[in-house]
């Protein structure tokens, strides 16, 4: 949808300059753009780079006040239910129907039995607290002859704790990015995003590929997003850096996803990698890249 | 069985209904039978019938409420499934007792005072509530928008400085379209490596991108992965 905005969007304003010239706007567009051209004489060189993001794993941890909403709606709904038809569903006198019966006495008293508990606050996970409390025992009695639920694994991994930048197991809930540990345009060390030039013939998509398998390996089951870029980085360079390079710089990152796998990086270039947030790419990075890119990431 | 009535009382129907419920499951039939029974002999069939021989004695001005009401546990003729399903389909419309149907609730407002504080507090909470979701819906649309501009910035730079590029990444992904590069790779790959290849259609998004769910999975993220060769 958007991408189609921003193509309709760019095809009016080209559309715009071309068929109207006689008219007073378009005639300074037309100036400023072929002036803008004049400047940029030189070849422009194009690098390709990838933001690589893992999407979140985990639904998102509710807020307290979320949680105590949440409790306080259940509350009224609870309130207003009309009776329970039991004779229906359960035969009477069955087992199932006293498990029932002992559950909903849970429910209950965990609606009007006190104030949502606080101490709840890691198991964010439970939306209204009523299934928080109902446990299966294992007692023989209540499963009937079911076998025991395994519990489901904990929402903190043990990358969690420890703050393995490395694991892709880290932080569910957020989205990570990759960033290495590599050398830029000017042959500084730095923290950045995958990135490598341009082959002739080629594509940007086809090159951010390619340059992200070259310094970062094969060993990911990546998915390219699209193939329009989704930020550009421009560094302010010095005019001898320009003349060496034979043109000025651009960096179009693109964006991807990361499905499977794990980054394994050569070692030539790249010395590190890790997979950050938002934040905590912020004090990694240069400044001005991070000027460029800071939009493009998700805040949560 | 039936008595004459002088007036159409409530006794009256229901000695009129009982009859008739007890002439239809006086025999025993099959489960499938069992329900169809149940279904098709709807009260107010049964009463029509009888009702007309009724209601042509004398009536009464004021004609007594009409109600619903069943045998009783008559488990001794038939099935008690019977009787459960005819409650739960036919509830009873006496008003004594509030009903799984809900239509006679004189407790709501008792009910209500039990689970709010009060009628500003629990206002209070609403708008409290539709502020706080206010802030994150503008709160993803500025980020939305944040992202729009950045890739409408980058396509902009891009149309000035590579306008071949431009081109190229203007272009729709057709998800049916295959490129000559591929159709000569997929007549070399048999098995799950060619349905690995024709899986990931282009433009489209990939089945492994997994959606967010409350517990992560047992194994974890997946890092054995030996690489797919896709020609893009």
């Amino acid at each position: 949808m958007l991408s189609r905005n921003v193509v309709s969007a760019c095809r009016q304003r080209t559309r715009g300059c071309l068929h109207a010239p006689s008219r007073s706007l378009a005639s300074i567009a037309e100036a400023s753009s072929s002036a803008a051209s004049s400047s940029s004489a030189t070849k422009a060189v194009i690098n390709a780079a990838v933001i690589v993001n893992r999407s979140p794993i985990l639904t998102r941890t509710s807020s307290l006040f979320e949680r105590a909403y949440y409790a306080y709606q259940s509350r009224i709904r609870r309130a207003l239910f009309n009776p329970f038809p039991t004779e229906f569903y359960f035969k009477t006198g069955s087992l199932l129907e006293k498990k029932f019966a002992r559950e909903e006495k849970l429910r209950e008293k965990e609606a009007f039995g006190g104030p949502w508990s606080l101490k709840r606050s890691d198991r964010g996970s439970e939306d209204d607290g009523e299934l928080g409390s109902i446990q299966v025992s294992p007692d023989q009695a209540d499963n009937m002859g079911e076998e025991p639920i395994e519990p489901p694994a904990s929402r903190i991994h043990e990358a969690d704790k420890e703050g393995d930048v490395k694991s892709l197991d880290r932080l569910g809930e957020r989205n990570l990015y990759l960033l290495i540990r590599g050398k830029d345009h000017l042959g500084k060390e730095v923290w950045r995003f995958p990135q490598g030039p341009l082959q002739d013939g080629e594509f940007l998509h086809q090159a951010a590929l390619r340059d992200l398998q070259a310094e970062v390996g094969e060993n990911m089951d990546i998915w390219v997003v699209g193939k329009k870029p989704i930020a550009v980085y421009q560094p302010s360079l010095p005019e001898s850096t320009i003349k060496s390079l034979a043109g000025e710089l651009y960096t179009f990152f693109l964006k991807a996803h990361i499905l499977a796998g794990q980054a394994r990086p050569s070692g030539k270039n790249v010395t590190d990698f890790a997979w950050l947030t938002k934040e905590e790419i912020e004090p990694r990075v240069e400044k001005d890249y991070w000027a460029s890119v800071k939009d493009i990431l998700s805040d949560h | 069985m039936k008595q004459s009535c002088k007036t159409v009382t409530l006794a009256c129907v229901q000695q009129v209904f009982n009859a008739e419920f007890q002439n239809l499951f006086s025999t025993s039939a099959p489960t499938s039978v069992r329900l169809l029974a149940v279904l098709k002999a709807r009260p107010a069939v049964i009463m029509s019938s009888s009702l007309l021989a009724v209601s042509k004695q004398k009536l009464a001005l004021r004609v007594s409420q009409t109600s619903v009401r069943y045998i009783g546990r008559q488990e001794s003729g038939g099935d008690p499934k019977n009787d459960i399903i005819r409650r739960a389909l036919y509830p009873s419309n006496i008003r004594n007792r509030p009903s799984p149907v809900g239509s006679w609730r004189p407790d709501v407002g008792r009910r209500l005072q039990r689970a709010i504080p009060s009628v500003q507090a629990h206002e209070t909470i609403e708008r409290a509530w539709f502020l706080h979701q206010r802030h994150v819906r503008r709160a993803r649309a500025s980020e939305l928008q944040r992202k729009f501009e950045s890739v409408r910035n980058a396509m902009e730079t891009l149309r000035l400085v590579a306008p071949d590029l431009y081109v190229e990444a203007n272009k729709e992904e057709d998800p049916r379209a295959r490129s000559p590069a591929e159709t000569d790779l997929l007549k070399k790959l048999k098995g799950p490596e060619k349905k690995a290849v024709e899986a990931r259609i282009r433009g489209l998004f990939p089945r492994e991108l997994r959606t967010p769910t409350d517990t992560p999975p047992r194994n974890g993220w997946t890092y054995d992965f030996t690489p797919i060769v896709r020609p893009s």
